[in-house]
């Protein structure tokens, strides 16, 4: 294969990231105000929330699910924790936001225990866990909660120097996760039993226990999203994350997963949730109409998704030229038949 | 067919393929062929996986474009078709895997997508009048209201014939390894189809893997080799023999795999593996079965005698209700394929596609997906380790790829199967249970993996294999039984190999007398 293709696949594998990069300079160059120290970290900073959902919706797209409550336990595992701390008078901050995160991991463990054991759709299963937990949100919490421990907001409000806290946990969270997926077979594991899991199956996975682990990591996530959420506004109310769990789809597809399971990487996925920050960002700094940001947020996307079509197709129509050239230096062809394989 | 001879008229051209060749990424699968056909012939085409067979009879019912070339049809030139310019030639394809609509009925499918000649409103009981008579005409015992999800693959593929030849009354008939989904009996009433419809002038482009079928059936083959066409030649002129060297392009001998190396095995010490009266209701019954260390046992047996389900159920990817698994002696129930592994009784499944590999993952997952506690530590894989093990495996089962990266589907069928073998031989499996690990591989591949089983699977291990070829069991295995019915009916000694009571055996019909038991 000659240097140029290669170079152009690895370009196109990593899509979300050439396109990010062209969004960023055209950004430097029309939008005021964009490219100051303070609005890059203002970006991350935004993008931070969202994109604990984007890899939490990555990951159960990996094994080949859907999890469309996500958002909704990003609300209901902080309310209900507070709410209950509320209760009994107070707990302590810091066992209040493990109970958060335990709370998130199991609505995981529930809707990833009935998808996989009773093998129910994970499209309506987790459709109707969104529907229910929102309406107990909504029953819950009337008005806002306010006046959160220190402790419990430091995720979403707490700054080291000037830099906010959520950034360094976004970050680190998005490699670690690549780490696991690259190197360990914890992480080996999601992807495999995504690609085919009946084979996965027979090869000796515990196929189950997979998808149960990607909707507890989901759980989890969705959760760090609602500590984060909490912690900015420095209260919960019943709106808190309504409707993020579209964009968390389209992020963590930007970022190279796909419906049908068995890829994804979390870099990948980095790069779709901050396209989506720096998205909503820039229409900002441009002044665009309130009411317009959402629409013009669905067209971005909407390009954006275009694009990675072309990028599939375009990729074969490389492999397909790398193929007359090897033609072409085996004249009769049969040394090009050996060379390469046989569709 | 003995009347093969007399029915071939030297006929027309009425059809005419030149300098077809057809790219894809990564792959030439034809280069520059020519190929014609004579009105009222059978014309064979034969050639090993990825001749480029397949490929062809799909450009020439329009379900892929060549990237260049001519097609003339009665004189009329084409450079490339569309399935509905192919059935206004009337060339009509049945492929290898039935394409229906399950969820309809055989009237339905039959008739669909013309109904009552394009007519808005559909009357069903012309339908089912006129699905009725075709039926019984071609001899199929299946019903106009049967639903389709109902009937056994092979009857699907026969109805699939009779509306190709009587439906939509095709003139040019391709049958594309039709015959490999069909029982003995169907297949039977295909020769008949093919008889009938060549004596109403019709053509058919015939491919199969069969070649005592290719004798009877065809009047030409041509022969494609790595995506070209070498020659035509008369059926009258060939036999068995010439055949395989044609489709292999050099002696048939020399492609022979060596064959048994004559193991001593040791029954007298305890079996290394047992099933006992070991029954699933409905799927089998009453198996019993010795292995012992270092032996091959072939299983033999139609589509659908149990031999699949035998070795799912042992694994514990299915369930089994009745008898025993005994392995070393301990009695054991394996409730996944994971603990099954943990033993080293390691399954190697049939259907590659869906079963055995993980398509859009690399070579290299899918070789150590069930060794992955083995090159790693502390649950980190060692990358070192991970690429070392699959390189020497590609190596060994020479696996032809542009790296231990491509992705599994960009691979040709014997490169898959050979990622399967390499996933097993990984393992170091005790027991194996290999089901067809030859099927739909060529020849050069299905030898190189029969030799790696007989060389690489014995030492303090033992192999149950099945395989859909009567002669790859009795190349390397020691004892053949035979599986009919879901139930073992007899059992043949190496020494004792015939295939053709072998072959009988499998058609349900007791060849030893005694009472078979492993």
């Amino acid at each position: 294969m000659r240097t140029s293709t290669k170079i152009q696949l690895t370009l196109l594998d990593n899509l979300v990231w050439v396109l990010l990069a062209i969004f960023f300079v055209f950004n430097v160059i029309v939008t005021p105000s964009f490219f100051t120290p303070k609005n890059m970290v203002n970006i991350l900073f935004q993008s931070s929330l969202l994109g604990m959902l984007v890899l939490a919706q990555g990951i159960v797209l990996m094994v080949g699910e859907l999890d469309l409550s996500l958002d909704a336990t990003l609300a209901f595992a902080p309310c209900t924790t507070i709410l209950l701390a509320n209760a009994m008078g107070g707990m302590n901050p810091w066992l209040c936001l493990l109970l958060t995160l335990a709370l998130g991991a199991l609505i995981g463990l529930f809707s990833g225990t009935i998808v996989s054991k009773l093998k129910a759709n994970s499209f309506l299963l987790t459709m109707s866990m969104q529907i229910i937990m929102r309406g107990m949100v909504l029953f819950l919490v009337p008005f806002s909660l306010t006046g959160l421990d220190e402790v419990y907001s430091f995720l979403g409000r707490g700054r080291i120097g000037s830099i906010p806290f959520a950034v360094f946990v976004f970050i680190i969270v998005f490699l670690v996760f690549e780490w696991i997926f690259r190197k360990t077979i914890f992480g080996r594991k999601f992807k495999l039993t995504g690609g085919n899991r009946q084979a996965s199956f027979i090869a000796g996975i515990n196929t189950d226990r997979v998808v149960i682990r990607a909707f507890v990591l989901a759980g989890i996530l969705a959760a760090v999203a609602g500590l984060i959420a909490a912690g900015r506004q420095n209260s919960i109310s019943n709106t808190t994350g309504n409707n993020l769990v579209t964009f968390s789809i389209a992020g963590a597809i930007l970022g190279g997963c796909s419906f049908s399971g068995g890829v994804g990487k979390p870099i990948g996925m980095l790069g779709g949730a901050l396209f989506l920050g720096m998205v909503d960002n820039s229409l900002t700094l441009l002044n665009v109409d309130v009411n317009l940001v959402a629409a013009t947020k669905g067209a971005l996307i909407f390009l954006a998704i275009i694009l990675d079509r072309v990028r599939v197709r375009y990729s074969a129509q490389l492999m397909y030229k790398e193929n007359l050239r090897k033609l072409e230096q085996n004249k009769d062809g049969t040394g090009a038949a050996d060379a390469f394989v046989k569709r | 067919m003995a009347e093969n001879v007399t029915r071939h008229a030297p006929g027309e051209t009425v059809l005419e393929m030149r300098g077809i060749t057809k790219l894809y990424a990564g792959t030439v699968a034809l280069h520059d062929v020519n190929f014609s056909v004579e009105r009222g012939e059978v014309h064979g085409l034969i050639g090993k996986n990825g001749a480029g067979k397949s490929t062809l009879v799909s450009i020439l019912s329009g379900i892929i474009q060549p990237s260049s070339g001519e097609i003339i049809v009665n004189g009329n030139s084409f450079s490339s078709f569309t399935p509905i310019i192919a059935k206004r030639n009337k060339i009509s394809i049945i492929t290898q895997e039935p394409q229906t609509i399950a969820e309809g009925t055989v009237m339905e499918n039959l008739f669909m997508p013309i109904y009552n000649d394009h007519k808005k409103m559909i009357d069903w009981n012309a339908l089912r009048q006129k699905a009725h008579e075709i039926l019984t005409k071609a001899g199929l015992p299946i019903e106009p209201d049967y639903y389709v999800r109902d009937l056994s693959i092979s009857a699907q593929q026969l109805m699939l014939v009779v509306k190709t030849c009587y439906v939509e009354d095709a003139d040019i008939i391709i049958m594309d390894e039709v015959s490999a989904s069909l029982t003995q009996a169907d297949s039977v009433l295909l020769y008949r189809i093919i008889e009938d419809r060549v004596k109403a002038g019709k053509t058919v482009i015939f491919i199969s893997h069969h070649t005592k079928e290719l004798l009877n059936v065809c009047d030409r083959v041509t022969v494609l080799r790595d995506g070209k066409a070498v020659g035509t030649h008369k059926v009258s002129e060939l036999d068995l023999q010439k055949i395989a060297a044609l489709i292999v392009g050099k002696t048939a001998e020399s492609a022979e795999f060596s064959g048994h190396r004559n193991v001593k095995i040791d029954r007298t010490k305890e079996p290394l593996f047992e099933l006992r009266d070991f029954t699933r209701h409905g799927k089998f019954a009453d198996i019993f079965l010795k292995v012992y260390e270092g032996e091959i046992v072939g299983i033999a047996g139609l589509r659908g005698a149990g031999r699949t389900e035998i070795f799912k159920s042992i694994v514990g990817a299915d369930r089994f209700d009745v008898g025993q698994i005994l392995y070393r002696g301990q009695s054991k129930r394996y409730k996944t394929p994971e603990a099954a592994i943990k033993d080293g009784i390691v399954y190697m499944a049939e259907e590659r596609e869906r079963e055995g590999l993980i398509p859009i993952a690399s070579i290299k997952s899918n070789m150590s997906i069930s060794v992955l506690d083995r090159i790693s530590s502390g649950g980190i894989i060692s990358t070192g380790k991970e690429n070392t093990m699959v390189d020497e495996l590609m190596k060994h089962l020479d696996v032809k790829a542009f790296s231990r990266e491509q992705e599994i589907n960009q691979l040709s069928g014997g490169n898959k199967q050979k990622v399967m073998v390499g996933k097993v031989i990984a393992q170091k499996p005790v027991v194996c249970l290999l089901d067809e690990p030859t099927r739909g591989v060529d020849i050069d591949a299905k030898e190189s993996i029969l030799h790696s089983i007989d060389e690489g699977m014995r030492e303090g291990s033992c192999v149950i294999l099945s395989s859909p070829g009567i002669d790859d069991l009795m190349k390397i295995c020691d004892r053949i039984v035979i599986l009919y019915g879901g139930r073992i009916i007899d059992e043949f000694k190496r020494g004792e190999y015939d295939e053709e009571a072998i072959y009988r055996a499998t058609q349900g019909e007791v060849i030893h007398k005694e009472e078979a038991e492993g």
